[in-house]
């Protein structure tokens, strides 16, 4: 009965790598460096089956369900055309960590090569996937895990599937600027696609953003939104702050071994988010969003929200057993959102 | 444990062993050697089970995607053309319940089969031949009068599965999809990384495989194959499992199986309703163990008979008619009645009389002998070159799983057949081990990876280990000879059950989960 948080999977999503490759106009960095330092030790474990990670890895099914019920609720508009490629969702991973969800997302690309897949509908619907992480050690770990597997390694060569080492702000950049020039030397990874992403997940991100005067979730969830096609799902995962989630995720499952099943220091109680802040930001980020777009110095009222559809799911940690839906649960402990932009 | 190079498994190993290993393991692949073909799924061992798995994988819009490939040191062509007229069935029978002919179907196999060489009973009577207490079992205490009988199993000839198996996996086309029959495994090892690094096929077995037999025949087969995951469907001397290192225990029973193809007489009175076919065991403490007699189509029963090896020696020399004397006494006549025919000189000679010794033994005790209800038909004849004895042992692997690993059927567990569960087990293992890749496949997850895996194991070891156990329990109390305090609790075990219409049919969805 625990809505444990499984072990964070990037700490340090606005954080700047230090060889940095673009010019950026954001320059901030909202995540403290304990954080960061937590989360590079946990790097090596990062795939142990066993490891410190492992409750995490047992959630990753419950977002590939997650996601197929968005689909099934509002399908992208490209996915109803009949004859059309029946897997054309390009998604964004951001904050991948060590690549535990993107890796298991590539795994479900169809080879072009295999004619039986091809023509298939699969769950995800997926034709492609960029995965971006601000820290450079996580990012080498998701990429030595994904060459381990021949298909996924496919996936790496083709750019199918893509790890990229930047932040979201150097994506939104780009996709602002959208000149090549701005990108100085042949090294550079453009992560930027013309018309933005069908589907942008966020797992496990959101509660490690620090709140100061320049960088906030709001910001940080506009900028999502930025990226987000008409009709697109932004999805996500995190705590809510609850006195059940604070015993839970601070008391007892940080506890020493064999009690705790999460390292020490993985959580800060009062950054979790609950649904209803959530709820609130993403829609004031999508207003901000479409002031953005229209460039008029009138702002966006409700209007910006037609279409939209909000989605939030609690989901419980039974020990033994492993993670499950449960309904009702999101308002005190781990759950999973979902925020549609209108076409 | 294996040595594995990554998938780091166990987190008890520390850092600098881990690299030792690392290390003496990378020793052994310096040899040059041709790249090996990639597979999904690999599966070892051509039996039922392999080819459940084979044809379960191939079913499922998700996993028909998979490459897959078997291995089998049989010519599987033998097995396709079988055949057989309706008066003469194989003597390796297995007894499948509802929910392996459910699985069956939802596969597509059970349409393969040979319906008609297959036989559904409704009824099985079991009673203890020292006590003669007696229980039972049927499904008349759940089924209404006005509904058929649910059926307890059906009887199915291996070989009749094993073609049914095979036509329904060729039924589903030959992509992606690679049987090597009568070829041998001669080694599982760890793969390389490539020249340039990847693919890292370092935690990946790899098999290397050869033809078998003389000549080797000429068809297409690679030399190597690297599998995601590695099936061990190979039997209880399972080569996959010493490759993963999973240990097993168990023991031997010290007993034989003895098999037969049998015809009986006409049932008096006849059956009722018409067609209801009924099973029969008789446990015999004093000989070792129980002998039962299962129904086939035609008025034809398959006979396993567990007893002591010294017994099982016996039985095999005697002559056909001995041997039908002896079975019809092993299900009527008292313990040291039975003693003594097993006892009796054989003749050396052909029998120059007609009145063979055992029979007019047979017929001069049955006179002396109180008859019981619950008797079977009486046994006419043997199928020529039916008997045939197999050993009795227990065997269960501390897990099924390892890293790109997964164990099915007798490789897994291997127990005594007195509740004719042995095959049960293995396609339950089939359906689990198939359900859990095809989830995998639908998340994304590796279907290889431990974590994959370990629902598989979650969801069969116990379930095994207690239909094992209990089948070990039943053997060791019913083999204390005599009238004892074990035989007295055993036989109000049995009389409560009998009495207790919700126990049984209790027990006997357990028999069926």
């Amino acid at each position: 009965m625990a809505p444990l948080r499984p072990s964070a999977r990037a700490a340090s999503l606005l954080f700047r790598p230090i060889p940095h490759r673009y010019h950026s106009t954001s320059a901030t960095t909202s995540v403290s460096a304990s954080e960061v330092s937590h989360f590079s030790s946990l790097a090596s474990s990062w795939w142990d089956p066993m490891g410190p990670s492992r409750v995490l890895h047992l959630m990753n099914p419950l977002r590939h369900d997650f996601i197929a019920s968005c689909l099934f609720d509002a399908p992208s508009e490209n996915t109803l055309i009949a004859g059309a490629n029946p897997n054309p969702l390009h998604y964004l991973d951001v904050g991948c960590g060590g690549g535990i969800f993107a890796e298991s997302l590539a795994r479900t690309i169809p080879l072009p090569e295999s004619k039986t897949e091809t023509g298939v509908e699969t769950v995800t619907r997926a034709a492609s996937i960029t995965a971006i992480d601000p820290t450079s050690t996580l990012i080498q770990i998701a990429c030595d895990h994904a060459r381990k597997d021949p298909k996924v390694s496919a996936h790496l060569d083709s750019g199918r599937f893509r790890y990229v080492n930047c932040t979201l702000e150097d994506v939104v950049a780009q996709t602002s600027t959208s000149t090549v020039s701005s990108l100085d030397g042949a090294g550079g990874e453009l992560v930027q696609r013309e018309d933005g992403f069908d589907i942008i997940t966020l797992f496990e991100v959101i509660e490690h953003i620090d709140t100061n005067a320049s960088i906030s979730p709001l910001s940080f969830l506009t900028d999502c939104l930025r990226l987000l096609k008409p009709g697109g799902w932004l999805v996500g995962s995190t705590i809510a702050r609850t006195w059940p989630s604070f015993l839970i995720n601070q008391v007892i499952a940080e506890a020493p071994w064999p009690i705790g099943v999460v390292p020490k220091g993985t959580h800060e109680w009062r950054k979790f988010v609950n649904p209803d802040e959530l709820k609130r930001w993403a829609s004031e980020g999508l207003m901000r969003c479409s002031d953005l777009e229209r460039g008029s110095v009138m702002r966006s009222g409700s209007e910006a929200l037609n279409g939209m559809r909000w989605k939030c799911e609690g989901v419980v940690y039974f020990p033994g057993l492993g993670w499950k839906f449960l309904p009702g649960s999101e308002s005190w402990g781990n759950y999973f959102w979902a925020i549609r932009k209108g076409v | 444990m294996r040595p594995i190079a990554t998938s780091v498994l166990r987190p008890y190993v520390c850092p600098s062993c881990r690299s030792a290993r690392t290390l003496s393991r990378r020793k052994f692949s310096s040899k040059p050697t041709s790249p090996a073909e990639i597979y999904d799924v690999v599966c070892v061992g051509g039996g039922p089970a392999g080819l459940a798995l084979l044809a379960a994988l191939r079913a499922s819009p998700a996993t028909s995607k998979l490459k897959v490939a078997l291995v089998e040191s049989q010519d599987l062509d033998k097995a396709r053309s079988f055949k057989l007229d309706s008066q003469h069935f194989s003597n390796r029978v297995s007894s499948l319940t509802p929910s392996s002919v459910s699985f069956l179907q939802k596969i597509g196999a059970w349409n393969h089969l040979d319906v008609s060489r297959t036989q559904p009973y409704q009824g099985m009577e079991v009673w203890d031949g020292e006590t003669g207490s007696k229980i039972s079992f049927d499904w008349s205490s759940e089924t209404s009068p006005f509904e058929d009988l649910q059926t307890v199993a059906t009887m199915t000839e291996n070989a009749n599965l094993v073609h049914g198996l095979l036509s329904r996996i060729a039924a589903s086309g030959d992509e992606n999809l690679s049987i090597f029959s009568k070829a041998t495994v001669s080694s599982i090892e760890n793969g390389t990384a490539s020249e340039s690094g990847w693919p890292d096929l370092s935690a990946w077995p790899v098999l290397s495989i050869a033809p078998a037999g003389n000549p080797p025949q000429s068809t297409a087969m690679p030399s190597r194959i690297a599998a995601r995951l590695l099936v061990g469907a190979d039997g209880i001397n399972s080569p996959v499992r010493r490759y993963a290192d999973i240990a097993t225990d168990g023991w031997d029973y010290q007993r034989h199986g003895i098999v037969a193809t049998l015809s009986l007489a006409d049932q008096v009175p006849p059956a009722f309703p018409t067609g209801t076919r009924t099973a029969y065991q008789r446990f015999l403490p004093s000989l070792g163990g129980p002998i039962a007699l299962l129904p086939l189509p035609n008025n034809h029963a398959t006979l396993v008979w567990s007893t002591t090896v010294e017994n099982a020696a016996y039985l095999k020399s005697l002559s056909p008619k001995a041997f039908i004397a002896m079975v019809n006494a092993a299900f009527r006549l008292s313990m040291p009645d039975l003693q003594y025919m097993l006892r009796m000189e054989r003749p050396s000679s052909t029998p120059d009389l007609n009145e063979e010794p055992h029979e007019s033994e047979l017929t001069w005790r049955l006179q002396h002998t109180p008859p019981v209800p619950q008797l079977p038909p009486m046994v006419t004849g043997v199928q020529e070159n039916s008997v045939a004895s197999f050993p009795l042992r227990f065997r269960h692997a501390s897990s099924y799983i390892s890293p790109r690993v997964a164990l099915v059927g007798d490789a897994a567990h291997v127990i005594h057949p007195l509740a004719g569960q042995g095959l049960n087990l293995g396609l339950g293992d089939v359906a689990s081990l198939s359900s859990t890749i095809e989830y995998a496949v639908n998340h994304g997850m590796d279907i290889g990876d431990i974590l994959t895996l370990e629902r598989y194991t979650a969801d069969r070891w116990a379930t095994n280990a207690k239909i094992g156990g209990t089948c070990d329990v039943l053997h060791k109390l019913y083999n204390v000879p005599g009238q004892g305090p074990v035989a007295w609790g055993r036989s109000l075990g049995f009389e409560i059950i009998d009495r207790l219409p919700f126990v049984k049919g209790f027990l006997m969805r357990n028999a069926d989960s």
